[in-house]
Parts: structure tokens; C-alpha cells; sequence
């Protein structure tokens, strides 16, 4: 019955992805900006004709709705354009960035619970120690920083004046790591390639931090604020005088009452994560999905943007259902 | 004493990060700078007489200097930008040519400071007008191992101007096409000879043919467009290993290369063992990654930088001339535009030097006029308009502009001198800069930021006031430049495509076509020197500066210089 109802849900991000991708169409062609003219740059020779060539070329000289069509028709045979740019399947762009965008996002969400779970119990349970107005200070400080100062804070400590960590990059030049799954943590495990392991991890943990504080800050406020609620519910007091272990009240009946929220809050994170990242990407120089979308945007490279956000409204879709399969795990009462 | 000095670093850098402000210069650097450029200068003259000998008749001798001991080392270049494709054929990119022409030849090659060289060409020469002989280096071979030959010549060629000729992913044309219109037809004579068939004389021909590079038709007929751009193989110094082209793009020296020009020593294989470059498109992360010694050259240094790179032990600052003249293009159809004294006056108004101290380091030069001090058709009698606000003043109260209101504003018949300067990210603290000394003058002056591709064709159409920008010069040669902004604007044309100030004037018009099609250099010149004067006199942009492009290597990189076209030309860069 649920893997009925998972498989309806996944099909009717189908339709939802279609529409978002018709509205980028016609958002995009209405933005200001020729990627023809882009191309051809500002500067150097340009020969006569050239531009109308191109334009007949990318059919930017026919009505929108024929271009529209055009999309359409393509898209339904699974065909969703070439990059101007880069003359090559959208596709196949996305695709070879898609993981490194996917394992900086995972690791950004490792570190975020990680720091925000123990912050955010230890500071409902000891509420207003010391404790829980540093590391409430701390969360506010984690919203507020620009994750590209934080980045650029962490590579000129870390990096430059520690030496402890590289500054840019995936994996080493150096190092040879058989690509399976294109996470290079997952393959480096898979490939038993220890030396490949620790050097991917040891890229992967300023960027992580950096895209990962305001995550944290956010679920560490959240899980506390909640926590606060279900600490003070009857089922915790009931559990309290049956005589359970504090550890036990806390983990078992606080906390998973107090998660239904904190999930919610992390499975729209996840989605940030994925979409948000291009500025921590940029600075690491991490050559994951979000630079080659706003590269494509800058340059108006119509294909390959909307192929991105097709990409992106799939992703955030699937994070809501995750979600939302979650709930029905942690609350019985609620269905799918 | 280096515990302070990383400090210090690390403080500098957050700082330019934070505000990114203006890095105040000291004297003793500009010393520095002031250097560079002369040096620069007698070079760039030297260049243009000999440019005109070496490419039409030369008679090689292969003058084969010893290439310093191979090293076993590994280099890695930063990158700002990441290259959009490994087909030479496939683009229209500077970061994907740089990258490119480390991997593939061309039959000319360029030198900023000496110009162009016979590369794969062995001689030039024009048999009329419209044909060029071009004789081939004997004995090159493409990565595989395979001889190149005119075969392979006719095939690029043909490749870049026959339409649908590239077919993957889809059936298009080069977007190289344009960089070389007036090439008609190419044919093989021999296995060594091919000849060019050009629709009229081509005065840039030379400097253009730089920016197309020979591919192997063999390989290309055999493995596809999509097999190529996977693995590609030229016959330049390095040869591909792997790419990620948004991240790393690893290279091997190639050990059978010919040589390279024999003209630019060293000749002979490259001297590194492999080549890298890497994508880093944040200039901080750049120069963290310089300085924690992850990379060996990084390019693109922003100027607020240079200063505390230059102070750092084990790190090498160079700069080479510039090729994006700025200024600010004036509406010339708008009051108060409209009028030439005005448009003089405001270039009599701005403190150029000022500028280039305190916004560039004194890493920059005034502009003479409408072309960059380093092309070689500048008018050299032209001298930037000096900074004379008496002047400024004097011209628009002859124009009608006087504050006669007494509120530090000049007006005209009650309106007020008010104007918004439209700018991109990029050039915007420049336009602060130039729009502070008008307002010290008592024009009301704001500045306004916009993307280029949304403000562009507000500007073709007339619909702003004035626009702060650069335009590039990287053949340094009139055509490619001089049309765009100075032609009146033809729709679909090449002409005025890049003209924002509405300027006409059918004097310059006249001049720019003759300069296109006029073989004879002095010929030429003189006809670049009215129409330079024309738009000099007319000032139809206030005329900036050109700033200096700077990039960083550690101390153990030998034998490296920046270009000016961002050419990082990594066949005879050594590392210790």
C-alpha cells in the first residue's frame, strides 16, 4: 500500500517538473539578455551574419510558442536540448556534476546534525546554563555569517596558516580513484582506496562546515525549542514518575516527539543544501551543479538552465516525500 | 618574522574580502610598475617592425637552443574561469583558447611582447591580395604519433567555415566562423603546401590566424566530434591525460613535440613533466590556494591584492599590459551630451593619474584616446586630455552651465546637471571613482550597477545616458575594436555593435573600412590616425585608463610571464 502510494507521488512530480520547466522557459526568454550576443562577448571580431546564424541555429529567431514546442516535443523523447555553450547534452552536464553537489550537500548535512543534536537536547534539557545561552549565541552567530565569509575565513585558517586542510578542490590531482557512483567518499570505500578516502575527506570538511553552519544553527534552534514543548508534555512527566532513567525520558519520549518538527526543518534544508550551495561551491572551487547553473544563467544558456531546474523541482519534490514517509515513521497517526 | 608576516597576510586578505576596497599604494612600487611599462613600450615598438618582415618572407633556420634538463615536476595553473570545451573549433572563449593552445599549434603563434610568430607555418606569403601560400613545418606530429600535413590544415579550416560542419551534439557551426569571415576557400598543393583563398585583402589576417588551431583529420574522421572533445590530440607541448572541464584539465608533456616557433626560445619539449590546470573562480580562494602552495601560478590577481602578494616571501608578482581599455561612453543624441564641449569638459574634469594610483596601485596607464597605448595603430601624437577642472569649469560655462543658483550644482536654463552612469559589477568602483571627481565639479552624478546582457540593449537603443565599460583588445589591432565602438551602429553588423554613445560620424566610418581592407602599414596607420583624431577631438566617452593584468606564481616557477591576451603558455615555464 505505501510503495503504491511512494510510486504515485513520484509520478506526479512528472507534471510539477513540466510546468516548473515551461515557467523557467518563458521567465527566461522574457529576462533581458541575448545568449548570442553573450557569446560573441565584448570585444574582438564578429562576422557579418554570424549572429543571425546563430540565432537560426539555437531557433531564437522563431516565435516563442514554436520555440516553446520545440521544448516540448523534445522533452517528451527525453531529449532536453544541448548547452549553447558548451555543445554538449544538458544531460550529460548535469550529470557529471550532480554528485559532487550531492556529496557537499550529504556532508554539509552530516556536520549540521551532528552539531545541532547534541547542542540543541543539551540546551532544552540544561535550559538557561551557561550552556544554553553559548550555544544559542552560537546559533544565532552560525545564521548570521555569510557562509562565503565563513568559507573564506576557514580556508585562511585552516588552510593557509595551519596547513591542516587543502583550500579547493574534490580529491588531489595525484590520487587515483576508480569513479562508480561519482561521490568520491562512497567510491573510495566501494574501491577499498584508503589514501583516495581520506584524501576526499579531508577536501569535503571546510566546504561541509561552511554550507553546514546555518543548517546547524537552524535545527540545533529548532530540536531546542521543541524539545522545550515535549519536556514539559504530561507523557514526559508520566515517564518521570514511572521512574524511567533521565536518559530514557529524554531520548525515548522527548525527543522523538520533539523530531516531528526538527524533520520538517531538515527536509527543507536538504533542499537548500542542493539549490543554495553555488556560493560555497564558488569559493572551494568545487565544481558541483550550482556554479554551472548560475554560469548558465549569466550567459542565458536556455537549454542547460532549464534542464537544472527540472533537475532541482525533482530533487526538492523527492526531499518533501522523504519527509513525509519519515513522519509516518515517527508518528503512526499520520499516512501517507 | 614569517609567523607575522602569514598573519599579516591572513588579516589582508579578510579585509579585501570584507570591504573590498582600494589598497593604498606606496611609492616604492609604483617605481616598480612605472618599469614594467617602459620596458613594455620600447617592446611593443620594436614588435611592429618586425612584425611586417617575419610573417611575409621568412627564411627558417632552425636555430635549436638546448631546452633546459627536462624537470620530473608537476605544475599547476589556476584558473579564473573554467574552459567551456577542448575543440579548438568549438568555441568562443579566451579561458578555453588559453587552455587549448597549450595542447594544439596553430600555423602562427603570438608573443605579446614581440608579436607574431610562424608557429606550424614554416613561411607565409601572400601570392596577391587575397591568396595566402602557406608552407608547412616538415616532420610535426600530433599526439598519436601522426605526421601533420596540409591534409590536416585543409580540414581544420574547412572545419571552421563550412556550415554544419561540427556534428556532435547536434549538426551547428563554428562559433570561430566569425574570427576568420573573410577566408573563402582553403586548398592543398602539396603534402606541405596549402593555399588560402580570402573574399578581399586582409591586412589581420596574421593576428587572426593565432586563434585557430590545426587538428588531426584523421583522428577527428575516426573517433568523431564527441570522441575528440573526450580525448583530444593536437601537436602542441602538452598532450591530454584527463579533464573535468569545470575542475581540472591534466596535461603530459608531449616528448616528440617539434619544438614549438622556432623565433621564441626555448625550442624544444616542454619542461615540466605534466601540466594541470585547475578551476578556481574565487580570486580569494585563488590566491589562499597560491599561498598554501596547492598551486604554482594563479591568474587574474585583483588589484587590491597584489600589494600584500608582492610583500609575501616566495611569492612573484607580474603584470603585463592590459587589453580592456575603460572609459565612459557619453549619449551623444541627448542633452546635455548633445554638445562637444560638454563631452570634452568631463574629460578635462576626471584626475586619470589620480585614479591609476589609488584605485590600480599605479598598475594602469591613461587612455591616448579611443585605443589602448599598446595596439599597434595607436596614434601617437595623441596625449590623454589632461586634468584641468578650471578648464572643465570654463567649457561648460561657455556651454551654459553655471551654478547660478549657488547650490553646488551647475544648471542650465533651472534644470540641474544630473546624469545616472550606468556600470557592470566588474567597473564599478571605477565609476564611483570618475563619478566623485564630476561631483566635486558640480555635476550630480550616481552610479548604477546592472548586468551587461540587460543594460546592452537599453544602451544600442539610446536609452541611457552614460555607460561605464571596457571593450577588448587582445589582437591589438583597430579591426575587432575600433568597428564595434566607433562605427556608426549598423543592426545585425558588426559595425556599432558595441557603439553605446549613438556616435556617427561618416568621416570615421569611411576611415574604418579602409583600414580593414588596407595592406600597406603606413597606409593603414595614417588612416587609424584621422579616424583616432576624429574621435579623440569629437569625445563622444570620456577616455579612462587601461589597467595592467597581474598574475602571481611561487618563487619556484622559472621562465614564466603573463600575457596580455591571458595566454598562459606553459611549454617554457620551468619549476626549481
Amino acid at each position: 500500500m505505501r510503495a503504491i502510494k511512494v510510486l504515485e507521488r513520484i509520478l506526479a512530480t512528472i507534471p510539477i517538473m513540466f510546468g516548473v520547466a515551461i515557467m523557467v522557459f518563458i521567465f527566461m526568454r522574457l529576462t533581458p539578455g541575448d545568449p548570442v550576443d553573450i557569446m560573441m562577448g565584448a570585444g574582438g571580431a564578429v562576422g557579418a551574419g554570424e549572429i543571425e546564424q546563430l540565432r537560426a541555429e539555437f531557433h531564437l529567431d522563431e516565435p516563442i510558442h514554436i520555440q516553446l514546442w520545440y521544448f516540448l516535443r523534445d522533452a517528451a523523447r527525453g531529449d532536453l536540448g544541448n548547452s549553447y555553450i558548451k555543445k554538449r547534452p544538458t544531460m550529460e552536464l548535469i550529470a557529471e556534476r550532480l554528485p559532487a553537489t550531492i556529496e557537499l550537500a550529504l556532508g554539509a548535512l552530516f556536520f549540521a546534525l551532528i552539531i545541532a543534536f547534541p547542542i540543541g537536547i543539551l540546551s532544552a534539557v540544561k535550559q538557561n546554563s551557561w550552556l544554553d545561552r553559548f550555544s544559542m549565541a552560537g546559533a544565532f552567530l552560525g545564521i548570521s555569517m555569510p557562509a562565503f565569509w565563513l568559507g573564506i575565513v576557514l580556508i585562511l585558517i585552516f588552510s593557509v596558516k595551519l596547513r591542516w586542510l587543502p583550500v579547493q578542490g574534490r580529491i588531489s590531482y595525484d590520487v587515483n580513484l576508480q569513479e562508480i557512483t561519482g561521490l568520491y567518499v562512497v567510491d573510495s570505500i566501494l574501491t577499498r582506496n584508503w589514501p583516495a578516502l581520506k584524501d576526499a575527506l579531508r577536501h569535503l570538511i571546510l566546504p561541509s562546515i561552511a554550507l553546514g553552519a546555518a543548517v546547524a544553527a537552524i535545527v540545533a534552534r529548532v530540536l531546542r525549542s521543541s524539545m522545550l514543548e515535549t519536556l514539559r508534555a504530561d507523557y514526559v512527566t508520566l515517564a518521570r514518575a514511572k521512574g524511567a532513567p533521565e536518559h530514557r525520558v529524554v531520548l525515548r519520549h522527548a525527543l522523538r516527539n520533539a523530531l516531528i518538527p526538527t524533520v520538517t526543518v531538515i527536509g527543507l534544508q536538504v533542499g537548500v543544501l542542493l539549490g543554495g550551495n553555488m556560493i560555497v561551491e564558488t569559493v572551494f572551487g568545487w565544481p558541483g551543479l550550482g556554479r554551472l547553473v548560475v554560469d548558465a544563467i549569466f550567459n542565458r544558456d536556455f537549454p542547460l538552465v532549464q534542464a537544472s531546474v527540472m533537475v532541482y523541482a525533482f530533487t526538492f519534490v523527492i526531499a518533501n516525500l522523504i519527509v513525509d514517509i519519515l513522519y509516518t515513521y515517527l508518528n503512526p497517526k499520520i499516512t501517507l | 618574522m614569517r609567523k607575522s608576516r602569514l598573519a599579516l597576510i591572513v588579516l589582508a586578505l579578510m579585509l579585501a574580502v570584507v570591504v573590498a576596497a582600494c589598497a593604498q599604494p606606496t611609492p616604492e612600487v609604483v617605481k616598480e610598475t612605472v618599469v614594467v611599462k617602459e620596458t613594455v613600450v620600447v617592446e611593443v615598438e620594436k614588435v611592429v617592425e618586425k612584425e611586417a618582415t617575419v610573417v611575409v618572407e621568412k627564411v627558417v633556420e632552425k636555430v635549436v637552443t638546448p631546452t633546459p634538463e627536462p624537470g620530473r615536476q608537476t605544475l599547476i595553473v589556476a584558473l579564473a574561469g573554467a574552459p567551456v570545451s577542448l575543440d579548438p573549433a568549438d568555441h568562443r572563449n579566451r579561458t578555453t583558447e588559453t587552455v587549448i593552445r597549450n595542447m594544439f599549434d596553430g600555423l602562427v603563434t603570438r608573443d605579446t611582447r614581440s608579436g607574431v610568430h610562424l608557429e606550424l607555418a614554416e613561411s607565409m606569403e601572400w601570392l596577391n591580395d587575397t591568396t595566402l601560400e602557406v608552407k608547412l613545418r616538415k616532420g610535426v606530429k600530433f599526439h598519436d604519433g601522426q605526421e601533420m600535413t596540409a591534409d590536416d590544415v585543409v580540414f581544420t579550416f574547412e572545419r571552421i567555415i563550412t556550415e554544419n560542419a561540427i556534428e556532435y551534439p547536434e549538426p551547428h557551426s563554428s562559433p570561430r566562423k566569425g574570427l576568420i569571415a573573410p577566408l573563402k576557400s582553403v586548398e592543398k598543393v602539396d603534402d606541405y603546401t596549402v593555399q588560402m583563398f580570402f573574399s578581399g585583402p586582409w591586412p589581420v589576417a596574421n593576428q587572426m590566424l593565432v586563434h585557430q588551431q590545426i587538428v588531426p583529420k584523421h583522428y577527428l574522421e575516426e573517433v568523431g566530434t564527441k570522441g575528440f572533445v573526450e580525448h583530444p590530440i593536437g601537436t602542441g607541448p602538452f598532450k591530454f591525460v584527463e579533464a573535468q572541464l569545470d575542475d581540472k584539465i591534466v596535461m603530459e608533456r608531449f616528448d616528440d613535440y617539434y619544438g614549438g616557433a622556432p623565433d621564441l626560445e626555448p625550442v624544444g619539449p616542454a619542461c615540466v613533466q605534466r601540466a594541470i590546470f585547475r578551476v578556481i573562480p574565487e580570486a580569494s580562494t585563488r590566491v589562499a590556494a597560491l599561498l598554501a602552495g596547492e598551486v604554482d601560478i594563479i591568474q587574474d590577481v585583483p588589484p587590491e591584492l597584489v600589494e600584500t602578494l608582492q610583500q609575501t616571501p616566495g611569492i612573484v608578482v607580474k603584470t603585463a599590459p592590459g587589453t580592456r581599455p575603460k572609459w565612459v561612453e557619453l549619449n551623444v543624441n541627448k542633452p546635455p551630451f548633445d554638445d562637444v564641449r560638454v563631452r570634452q569638459a568631463l574629460n578635462y574634469a576626471v584626475d586619470k593619474d589620480l585614479i591609476v594610483e589609488e584605485l590600480y596601485g599605479g598598475r594602469a596607464v591613461p587612455l591616448p584616446g579611443p585605443l589602448s597605448p599598446f595596439n599597434n595603430f595607436v596614434n601617437k601624437n595623441l596625449k590623454p586630455y589632461p586634468y584641468d577642472p578650471d578648464k572643465a569649469l570654463a567649457m561648460l560655462a561657455e556651454a551654459g552651465w553655471t551654478d547660478s543658483d549657488g547650490d553646488g550644482i551647475l544648471d542650465k536654463d533651472g534644470q540641474p546637471f544630473s546624469f545616472v552612469m550606468d556600470t557592470t559589477a566588474p567597473i564599478r568602483s571605477l565609476a564611483e571613482a570618475v563619478a566623485g571627481q564630476l561631483r566635486d565639479l558640480g555635476i550630480d552624478v550616481s552610479v548604477r550597477v546592472w548586468e551587461y546582457s540587460v543594460v546592452k540593449p537599453l544602451l544600442l537603443n539610446g536609452e541611457r545616458m552614460a555607460f561605464a565599460r571596457d571593450w577588448g583588445d587582445s589582437a591589438f589591432d583597430p579591426v575587432g575594436h575600433f568597428e564595434a565602438k566607433w562605427h556608426s551602429r549598423v543592426e545585425g553588423s558588426p559595425y556599432g555593435r558595441g557603439n553605446f554613445s549613438g556616435y556617427s560620424n561618416p568621416r570615421v566610418d569611411e576611415l574604418i573600412k579602409l583600414g580593414e581592407t588596407e595592406i600597406d602599414r603606413e597606409k593603414r596607420q595614417a588612416i587609424y590616425d584621422e579616424a583616432q583624431q576624429i574621435v579623440y577631438d569629437e569625445a563622444p566617452a570620456i577616455f579612462l585608463i587601461l589597467p595592467e593584468e597581474a598574475e602571481a606564481a611561487s618563487e619556484r616557477v622559472k621562465n614564466w610571464e603573463p600575457a596580455s591576451d591571458s595566454r598562459i603558455n606553459l611549454h617554457d615555464v620551468c619549476l626549481e
